[in-house]
């Protein structure tokens, strides 16, 4: 099927609170939070989905917004995918694991909890899977404030005309994803 | 070098000689005599074993330098030791990141004296493109003692070469009694060490989709048929 008809199925299956897209086709289907197990299961049990082959799982950090969990599903049938998106919010992101569907989604949902810090109902054990033992932090959220850049310049020029010494009528910027000094880190809470 | 007194060559030296350029001598009697050194280092320096570190693509290039293009045991350095603790060189070829730096030290720690280590590309030597990143050790020196640095990202082969031949101008200037003296103020492996990663909880059997996929989070038990004991009668 082509991924337009891909996501025209599944939003017939799932019902009306679920909606869907195509770019770059790949079809996207939108489903809430608290449907998310059962949104992978028919995709899985549809016949005409059939999307049987797990092939990840993992976020994306939209800020204000919470999070965005995905699931890439492929189907080895009929040759076509699917990607079934969620959101949770920031303060409680919690979801169901899928882990009683895709035993092998067991590995993404650890790094996606290690690297997000989004919870996994079910799950047997979050416990760190990449990461070294006693890391602290959730290195893929963007509030993740990387200790190298702070420390050391940034190399090279930022913007054109910039050069090492630097010109003192220039405001002296913040490299990329370092926040203003004392709204983060031990001085905010000072 | 070599150790003089006036014009002619020391057969021994003796242990409290004070001389070599920029350096005193140890006082104990390791130190070898300079003709003895001499072979010593000599044979040191053709017959590395060499222990591949292949951490990421600069790996790639390790292994093109061990072919036959560029052919790295006409130095003397020998692929491949068939485990630290056979090897004398270690290239660290390769992203060393905070997870990995452990197993890189502890296989240095089983590596036997005297032994060398080569940092082979930008992650090995500082991080390299990762300088900032939140997982990746900020050089393998961090970790254990480096000899000889090859830039670039990857080196070319030949840049190995290069710093295999600078590794052995080094080792044919060596006195082990300084080398020993230099490595003894390094703490002990036990301070990277960390217990032995424990098998993950059992997952509870799951529903009816269960069979669909092959949980490689499991160990995968292999059912062996128990085998019937011959009978007489055949």
């Amino acid at each position: 099927m082509t991924p337009e008809e891909v996501a025209a199925r599944l939003v017939a299956v799932l019902g009306d609170d679920v909606t869907s897209e195509v770019a770059y086709g790949t079809a996207t289907v939108d489903v809430p939070a608290p449907r998310w197990v059962e949104a992978v299961q028919a995709a899985i049990a549809d016949e005409q989905v059939s999307a049987t082959y797990f092939d990840w799982l993992s976020a994306v950090d939209e800020l204000d917004e919470g999070f965005s969990v995905l699931v890439h599903l492929w189907s080895l049938t009929l040759h076509h995918h699917v990607l079934i998106r969620t959101r949770i919010p920031r303060d409680t992101a919690v979801l169901p694991t899928l882990t009683g569907v895709f035993r092998g989604a067991s590995w993404h949902e650890r790094e996606t909890h290690e690297m997000f810090g989004i919870g996994f109902e079910g799950h047997a054990g979050l416990v760190p899977l990449l990461l070294p033992e006693g890391f602290e932090g959730h290195p893929l959220r963007k509030e993740f404030v990387l200790a190298s850049r702070v420390a050391k310049p940034w190399p090279g020029a930022k913007e054109p005309g910039e050069s090492d010494d630097g010109s003192p009528s220039r405001r002296r910027m913040l490299p990329p994803g370092v926040p203003e000094p004392g709204t983060w880190g031990p001085e905010a809470s000072r | 070098m070599g150790v003089t007194s006036g014009s002619e060559p020391l057969l021994f030296a003796p242990a409290t000689l004070p001389v070599i350029s920029g350096g005193t001598v140890p006082p104990s009697g390791l130190e070898a005599p300079a003709p003895m050194r001499f072979v010593l280092n000599w044979g040191r320096r053709y017959s590395l074993w060499v222990f591949n570190f292949g951490l990421a693509c600069c790996a790639i290039e390790f292994i093109a330098s061990s072919m036959s293009q560029h052919d790295f045991i006409r130095l003397g350095v020998i692929p491949f030791a068939h485990g630290p603790r056979q090897a004398d060189l270690m290239v660290v070829s390769g992203t060393v990141t905070d997870k990995m730096a452990p197993a890189v030290r502890r296989l240095y720690e089983q590596m036997p004296e005297p032994k060398y280590v080569i940092s082979f590309g930008a992650c090995s030597n500082c991080g390299g493109p990762y300088w900032d990143s939140y997982s990746v050790t900020k050089g393998v020196d961090q970790i254990i003692p480096v000899d000889v640095y090859v830039p670039g990202c990857p080196p070319r082969p030949e840049a190995l070469l290069h710093g295999i031949l600078k590794l052995q101008d080094k080792i044919a200037g060596e006195r082990l009694p300084l080398r020993a003296s230099e490595k003894s103020v390094r703490p002990s492996a036990a301070v990277f060490q960390r217990p032995f990663v424990s098998p993950p909880p059992q997952v509870p059997q799951h529903g009816a989709v269960r069979h669909r996929v092959h949980g490689l989070d499991q160990p995968i038990r292999l059912e062996v048929p128990a085998v019937e004991p011959p009978t007489e009668s055949a």
